[in-house]
Parts: structure tokens; C-alpha cells; sequence
């Protein structure tokens, strides 16, 4: 196990001033392995990854790649970024300007002074590998968003570097090339076999992408794990919240009843469901359902309440039907479109989450 | 209003045409069209050296600027020098000083009876320099443009996203690496367009080869302009329009080169990522080379002409042997102040650099605003005409407005009056004005505006009410700087110089001619101090000294 793993992040610290950003984050990356580090604005997951590359400044803590430390702020090591050998796919992909793809990605051979004929062979043969074989002579500004990705991820790959880390890889894609490159780069990890750090903040690229993914709120991580647990089984209401569409109510336990509560989140609106912390009869807690858990039904039955439908909308695939619960708007997702009116919801029990 | 900038801008320079191929001054009946006034100067061997020394010297200070100055901007901008933030007011100073000023600071510092130079030939038994040579000239040229350099290459620097260098540093490169192979090439387009425009300006220089290069006889273009005035003892404005044209046929071009690179340069940064914290390349051991190299720099650039000036309006003589102390005094000052015509030149230059400036200011401001976000033929009409002056060398522009003037019968009254001078200043600065302007104009979101012409107000509304307003600090900025200019402003006054239009730079620059060194240190000193007012009011509020 311990000899599989290829980069290791111990209690590292880092602040901007007297403004703590990362508290001590540690984490593991398993060799042929995709981590996605997903979090809010301003959890510290870019400063993470930057921090590892090399290009911030943490004040304690321990970075290890492949059996070597390369920061230790306890003994004073700090490789500093050229020598850590490491491939960084920047968000703004960092193409230099002035350079054709070719010498992009020909400029870290040349730093390692890799023979001329050497560096051709090798940097077509990235080339080809990304489908950017035609392009060798052109210069980044005559490039495509997508071609600009690829350029700099071959620039990233083509010294075979332990651990590749990507920042934000898709963000400067639009919507729709976004789902193409994601599923392309996925595949393109597992064919290759590398070992990467992606960052991300959204939650179905993170799911898609990785193996595992780490949730970072506050500079801290919140929880860990592979995508179907952190989406299945939550431990926090910041985890509930962050993956997947969510229907949170406000409410008050009623009924305790083993691993199940009851909540009270409005006029007679009574909702069973897991108990997720031990939060006590008459505690305000907040119920989390995901969206395409809640299902219209036909008629009364247990774990069903009647609600006003407030009105429908087509989304394409599917349609969303918003209700008033109160004060408060739930959302359900179905086939048909429905007239508003009185209608019955469903709510299964082991979907309803009360934190 | 476009017609009224125009005819500004085309009517003297079309002025200085018409007269160099003239046979005579305009207004002598005798005059007909002839070429006979090239033909005259190019056969005076005086024309052909002062050709060769302009372009010595135009070489000559690009080889010395561009070098010093970028690497004077990578060391401010991408290292952590200590002290930078000190250290950026003072290597900008010698743009807003006077050159004249500066040529007199070194002959009264260096010269050979200069205070420097007297006290090296004290402790050393003799002094290795002659500040009159071609080498003296090109080499002050050269450190006194260094600025220049620093201020387009340090913000093309500042511009480069500090990502491009992260990623060579990812891939393996060292910070010096970074530097040769990332940094450097990707100024380039920056330092291409200040080398053109230092060896143009090399071409404009006026007053350091007026004051440093008369005494061994070193002539260029303009100082040799500037002596035709009464070569044939009548006033050879033909000789003189000849020489303008020729100067004009190789800056015009030289500033339509620089508009082209600049859009390029532009070009190549918008190829920038999003610009993270940039984390300064350590310097360690080396901060000392390069603030003994800073230091020293300023030394020669601005201490020693500086000092000398300060000292030389005190002291009463000086040579080898006296004792300072012996012979302070407030003399000059006083005989400053006792004359009409100087307290009327101080006068002059105050009312014109505040008032003048302000006028001046309100009139780019309409210009800019009047083709602000329009981009119509009209736009990128006006656009070319306020480059235009910027060709002609301010000497010239003084004169062709002299000229004018001169020319239309119902302008006649006024060319004794502050208004011509002001009027010519105006329009040299044009260019630089304009800049300002856009400049400000720019950092107004185009949805600010959008969103005031859909709620109903007219173009000329929004401006006023939108558009003004928001660049209210900018506008002060503009006319704190063009009150420096235009207190600096030496060459353009020459040829207006009357009673009743003194200002101090033309002054000095005549009473240098007749040899009042006392009053031309006072003078200079005191042009130096209304500067230094600017120059501390700009920094109180805050203004960027460059873009």
C-alpha cells in the first residue's frame, strides 16, 4: 500500500500575512491514481496544488513525491519548483507567446539537455499522442481554446514527470466542449497511466474525473473519499450541500426512533429520515433531500405528503416541478409536465438526510 | 472641432513647407518658389556634420539607454531589491527635468572649471574627462534617457503574467533561465518600440548638444537650425524650413514606426493568463551590485548636474582655489527679482504651466471625448493628426507657430501675447496630452456608459454625467503632468520669445547665449523648484507618473 504512493501532503500550513489558507492539510496520491481537490472559492485548493508545485510558500508541514521530500518546513528543505520535477497544467494554460507548440513543449527537454534529435522524436511523439501532431509550427495565439489545453498538457507530460497536476483543466472551455475534454482527459489519464492532482470546483467534474476526491472548505479538508461515497453518504450538511442538486428544509426534530428522526419543517409537513448527528428532540436541524430522490406518486401512502405545485419547467431532459413547502420552495424532477395543484410527494426514508 | 485640431496641426507644419521651398522669408515679395534653400544647405559641410553627430548621438544613446534601462526595470519590477518602492520617484526625475537645465548642471559640475571637477583635480592632479566631447554628449545623452527605457520596459514587465514564468519554472528552469528564455523575449516587442523612440528622440535632442557641444563646435541638426537664424544676417526662415523638413523626413516616418510596433507590442501581452501573486526572484548577494549600479546611475544622472545647479546659484565665482564659503551668496536671486523681465518670465511659466495647463487639459479632454469608443474614419482621422506634432521637434513647432502668427493678419495682434506660447505648447504636447487622456478615458467600463445611453441620455449626457465624473482623478492627474511638462518646455518658447511671453525655459536658453551664467543658475534652480512642486503635488494625491 505505503509502496504505492507517490505523493504524500503532511499537516502542511500556509498564510498570506496573518490570514491562514491552508490549516494543515494532509492527503495521499496513489500512483496511477486521479485526486480531484474540490472545494468553494477561497478553501485553499489552488494554493494546495500550488504549494506543491512549488510556487507558494508554506510555513510548516511535509511534501513528499516518490520517496523524496521536497518540502519539510520543520527541517528546512524546500526544493525549489524547477528542481521537483513535477508537470503543471496551468488554468490560463501559460503557452509562452513567443515560442511555436513545438518549442513549447521541446523547452523542458532542452532544459534537461536532451539531445536534439532526441527532443523531435519526443516531442512529436507527444504531440501525436494529443492529436496536435499537424501544429507543431504554429504559434499559441493561432490556436483554439481546446488545441491551447492540449499544447499544455503535452508541455506537462513530455518529461515523463512522477505526478501531473492540473489546475482548473476545463474552466477555460466552454459549457459544451467542457463534457467532451472532460470525458477526453479522463481517458486519456487512465490510457497513460499518470498520476494526477486535479483542481476543480465543480462537483460532476470532480465525480467524473477522479478516483478519489478531497472536499476542502476552509482550508481544511472536510472529507474524503470515492465519488459514490462522498455523493451516497455525506458526513457533514457542507458535503450534503456541495455534491449533487440538494432540497434543504429547516425543521425541528419530533420524533426520535433509532437511526431514523422525525422533522416537523412546517404546517404539518412531517418528514422521516437518517439521523446524521445527535441532534435531539425539539433541536432545530436541517434536512437534506437530493433532488432526484423526491418523486411525484399518485395517492397517500407512508413517506408521503400532499403540496402545493407552484408551476413546472422543461429542462430538456426532464422536467423540474417546484412546490411551496412554507416558506420554503422544493424541487422534483419527473418525465410529464403537470398542471399546478394539490399534488402527493414522496420522500424514501433512507434518502432524507437530517444533519 | 475636428477641423478647428486640424487646422492646428496642419496649417503650421504646412506653413514650414510651403516656406522651405521658397526662395526667401514668406513675407518678402521677392520671395518665389524655389529649391534653392536645400540646395543651400546641402552644400554647407556644417549640414553634413551635424547630420553625422545627430546620428552618432541618436545611436549612440540608444546603445547606452536601452541596455541600462532594462535592466534597471527587470531588477525594480521582477527582483526583491530593497529599498524599490524609494527608488521608482527618483529614477523617473530626469524625464521632468528640464534638459537644458541639466546640460547647464553639467557644465557648471564637470566642466573644467566645474565643481566636481575642481575638487577631482584637488585630490587626483588632473581631470580624465571633457565634458564638451561627442563622447560627453553621447554618454550624458545616453544615462539621461535611461528613464525612458525603464518606464515602457518596466511596464511591459509588470504586464507579463506571472504564470508563463511559473510554467518554465515547472519545467525546469532557473530564475536566470526564466529570465533569458520567458522574460526577456516576451518584452521584446517593448524594447523594440522604445529603441525606435529613443533614436528618435536622439534626433530631437536639443538642448544638452545646445549647451555641452557649442563650446568645441559640435553641431546637430536642431542646434544647427537653431544658429541659422541670422546666418545671412536677414532672417533665413527658408534655410531654416529646409532643415525643419529634413529633420521632419526622418522623425515622421520614425513616429508612424512606433505607433505600428506599440499596437504589436499590445498584441503580445493580450496573450496573458490570469496574473497571479508574482513571487520576486531573490537576489541574495547580488542586491549590492545592483544598488551600487542604481546608485551610481543616479549619481551621474541627477546628483551631480542637480547639485551643481543648486550650488553654482549661491556662489558668486568659482575655480580652482577659491573657498566655498568665502563666496555664498543670495546675489543672483535678488537680481532675478529685481528685473522685470525675469519676475515676468516666472510669471509666465507659473500661469502657464496651472492655468495654461488646466486650458490645455479641458481642450485633449474634448478631443478625446469627442472620438471615445467611436471607431469611425473620423476616430482614426484624429487619431493621425494628434500624432502628427509629435514629429516635429518642439524648436520647429515654436517656430512654425511663430510663423503663423506672423502669416495670418488677424492672429498678428496676439503673437506677443501668452497665448502664442501657450498655443504652441499646446499643440507639441498634443500626443502626450491625448495619452493621458485615453488613457483615463478607457478605465471607464464601456457598460457604464452603455447603460447611460439606455436609460435615455444622450452621448454628449453621458459624457457629462457618466463618463466626466468617473475620471475626475485621472483628469487631475493629466493636468499635474502637463503642468511639469510644460514647466520643463525650453525649446518650443525660443522663437516666441518677446516682452510680455518670457518663460523661464526660453529665457535661460537666451541668456545662456549672451553668457549670464549667475541669473541662468538662479533661473534654473527655480524652474527646477516648480517642478519639484508638481512632482510632490502628483505624488500627495497619488498619481501614477506613468501608464
Amino acid at each position: 500500500m505505503t509502496d504505492k504512493t507517490i505523493l504524500t501532503v503532511d499537516d502542511l500550513a500556509l498564510s498570506y500575512g496573518s490570514n491562514p489558507i491552508l490549516k494543515g492539510v494532509s492527503m495521499q496520491l496513489r500512483r496511477g491514481e486521479v485526486v480531484s481537490l474540490l472545494g468553494p472559492s477561497g478553501s485553499g485548493k489552488t494554493t494546495l496544488l500550488r504549494a506543491v508545485a512549488g510556487l507558494e510558500q508554506p510555513h510548516e508541514g511535509r511534501v513528499k513525491i516518490a520517496g523524496r521530500t521536497i518540502y519539510d518546513g520543520a527541517a528546512g528543505i524546500d526544493v525549489p519548483a524547477e528542481k521537483r520535477d513535477l508537470g503543471l497544467v496551468f488554468q490560463s494554460y501559460a503557452l509562452w507567446p513567443h515560442k511555436t507548440v513545438f518549442d513549447n513543449v521541446a523547452y523542458p527537454l532542452k532544459l534537461r539537455k536532451v539531445g536534439t534529435a532526441e527532443i523531435a522524436e519526443r516531442v512529436q511523439a507527444a504531440l501525436k499522442n494529443l492529436g496536435l501532431a499537424h501544429l507543431a509550427e504554429r504559434y499559441p495565439h493561432q490556436l483554439s481554446g481546446g488545441q491551447q489545453q492540449r499544447v499544455s498538457i503535452a508541455r506537462a507530460l513530455v518529461y515523463n514527470p512522477p505526478v501531473i497536476l492540473l489546475d482548473e483543466p476545463l474552466s477555460n472551455l466552454d459549457a459544451k466542449m467542457r463534457e467532451e475534454a472532460r470525458a477526453w482527459l479522463r481517458n486519456l489519464i487512465v490510457e497513460m497511466q499518470l498520476s494526477a492532482l486535479v483542481v476543480t470546483h465543480d462537483q460532476s467534474e470532480a465525480m467524473a474525473m477522479s478516483d478519489r476526491i478531497l472536499l476542502l472548505n476552509g482550508g481544511v479538508i472536510e472529507q474524503q473519499g470515492t465519488p459514490q461515497e462522498m455523493y451516497s453518504q455525506p458526513k457533514t450538511l457542507f458535503v450534503a450541500d456541495f455534491m449533487g442538486s440538494n432540497n434543504i428544509l429547516k425543521g425541528r426534530v419530533a420524533e426520535i426512533r433509532g437511526g431514523e428522526a422525525c422533522v416537523e419543517v412546517g404546517e404539518g409537513l412531517r418528514l422521516w429520515g437518517q439521523r446524521r448527528n445527535d441532534a435531539a428532540v425539539g433541536q432545530e436541524v436541517s434536512v437534506v433531500v437530493r433532488v432526484e430522490q423526491v418523486r411525484l406518486a399518485e395517492g397517500p401512502a407512508e413517506h408521503r405528503v400532499s403540496i402545493d405545485l407552484a408551476t413546472s419547467m422543461f429542462l430538456g431532459d426532464r422536467f423540474e416541478y417546484v412546490f411551496h413547502a412554507g416558506s420554503a420552495l422544493l424541487r422534483a424532477w419527473g418525465s410529464r409536465q403537470e398542471a399546478s395543484g394539490r399534488r402527493w410527494l414522496e420522500f424514501p426514508p433512507d434518502a432524507v438526510w437530517v444533519f | 472641432m475636428v477641423a478647428a485640431l486640424a487646422l492646428s496641426v496642419f496649417f503650421p507644419l504646412g506653413l514650414v513647407f510651403y516656406q522651405s521651398v521658397l526662395s526667401g522669408p514668406f513675407f518678402m515679395p521677392a520671395a518665389r518658389l524655389s529649391l534653392e534653400a536645400f540646395a543651400f544647405i546641402f552644400d554647407d559641410p556644417d549640414f553634413w556634420s551635424a547630420t553625422k553627430n545627430t546620428l552618432v548621438i541618436a545611436v549612440g544613446m540608444s546603445v547606452i539607454a536601452i541596455p541600462l534601462g532594462a535592466i534597471l526595470a527587470f531588477i525594480m519590477v521582477r527582483t526583491d531589491l530593497p529599498g524599490r518602492r524609494w527608488l521608482e520617484t527618483p529614477i523617473l526625475i530626469p524625464i521632468f527635468v528640464s534638459p537644458v537645465v541639466l546640460g547647464f548642471g553639467y557644465v557648471v559640475s564637470l566642466g573644467p572649471v566645474g565643481f566636481f571637477s575642481v575638487w577631482f583635480e584637488q585630490i587626483f592632479g588632473s581631470v580624465p574627462w571633457n565634458i564638451y566631447s561627442m563622447t560627453s554628449i553621447v554618454l550624458i545623452a545616453g544615462l539621461t534617457h535611461v528613464p525612458h527605457v525603464y518606464l515602457y520596459s518596466s511596464s511591459a514587465l509588470r504586464n507579463l503574467g506571472s504564470d508563463v514564468e511559473e510554467a518554465a519554472r515547472l519545467s525546469g528552469a532557473s530564475p536566470f533561465r526564466v529570465a533569458r528564455d520567458v522574460s526577456i523575449p516576451m518584452v521584446s516587442p517593448a524594447l523594440l518600440y522604445v529603441g525606435v523612440l529613443v533614436f528618435f528622440l536622439g534626433f530631437e535632442i536639443f538642448g544638452l548638444p545646445l549647451i555641452l557641444g557649442d563650446p568645441e563646435g559640435h553641431l546637430v541638426l536642431t542646434t544647427y537650425l537653431y544658429k541659422l537664424t541670422n546666418k545671412l544676417g536677414t532672417p533665413s526662415y527658408h534655410l531654416m524650413a529646409a532643415v525643419a523638413t529634413c529633420i521632419i523626413a526622418v522623425t515622421f516616418p520614425l513616429v508612424l514606426l512606433q505607433r505600428v510596433l506599440l499596437k504589436s507590442a499590445q498584441r503580445f501581452v493580450a496573450v496573458k493568463g490570469k496574473s497571479a501573486r508574482q513571487r520576486r526572484l531573490a537576489l541574495g548577494g547580488w542586491k549590492w551590485v545592483a544598488l551600487a549600479l542604481i546608485g551610481l546611475w543616479l549619481l551621474l544622472t541627477i546628483v551631480v548636474p542637480v547639485a551643481g545647479v543648486a550650488l553654482r546659484s549661491v556662489v558668486s565665482s568659482w575655480g580652482a582655489g577659491i573657498n566655498l564659503l568665502e563666496v555664498l551668496t543670495l546675489d543672483h536671486f535678488r537680481a532675478v527679482f529685481e528685473e522685470d523681465t525675469m519676475i515676468r518670465s516666472i510669471l509666465n511659466s507659473v500661469l502657464i504651466g496651472t492655468l495654461g495647463g488646466a486650458v490645455a487639459v479641458v481642450g485633449y479632454l474634448l478631443i478625446g471625448l469627442a472620438t471615445h469608443r467611436k471607431p469611425d474614419g473620423l476616430s482614426r482621422f484624429v487619431d493621425y493628426v494628434v500624432l502628427t506634432p509629435r514629429a516635429i521637434p518642439g524648436l520647429m513647432a515654436g517656430l512654425a507657430v511663430f510663423w503663423v502668427f506672423l502669416f495670418v493678419p488677424f492672429l498678428a495682434p496676439l503673437r506677443s501675447t501668452l497665448f502664442s506660447v501657450w498655443f504652441a505648447y499646446a499643440v507639441v504636447w498634443l500626443a502626450y496630452g491625448m495619452r493621458l487622456i485615453q488613457s483615463a478615458l478607457m478605465q471607464v467600463g464601456p457598460e457604464l456608459e452603455e447603460a447611460g445611453r439606455l436609460v435615455g441620455a444622450s452621448r454628449a449626457r453621458v459624457s457629462r454625467d457618466i463618463t466626466v465624473p468617473l475620471i475626475r482623478n485621472g483628469l487631475l492627474g493629466s493636468w499635474l503632468l502637463i503642468f511639469m511638462i510644460f514647466e520643463r518646455e525650453y525649446s518650443t518658447g525660443v522663437y516666441l520669445l518677446s516682452p510680455g511671453t518670457e518663460v523661464i525655459g526660453a529665457q535661460i536658453v537666451s541668456l545662456w547665449a549672451s553668457g549670464a551664467v549667475d541669473v541662468v543658475a538662479a533661473l534654473s534652480l527655480i524652474n527646477m523648484l516648480l517642478v519639484g512642486c508638481g512632482l510632490a503635488l502628483a505624488l500627495r494625491f497619488g498619481v501614477k507618473l506613468h501608464d
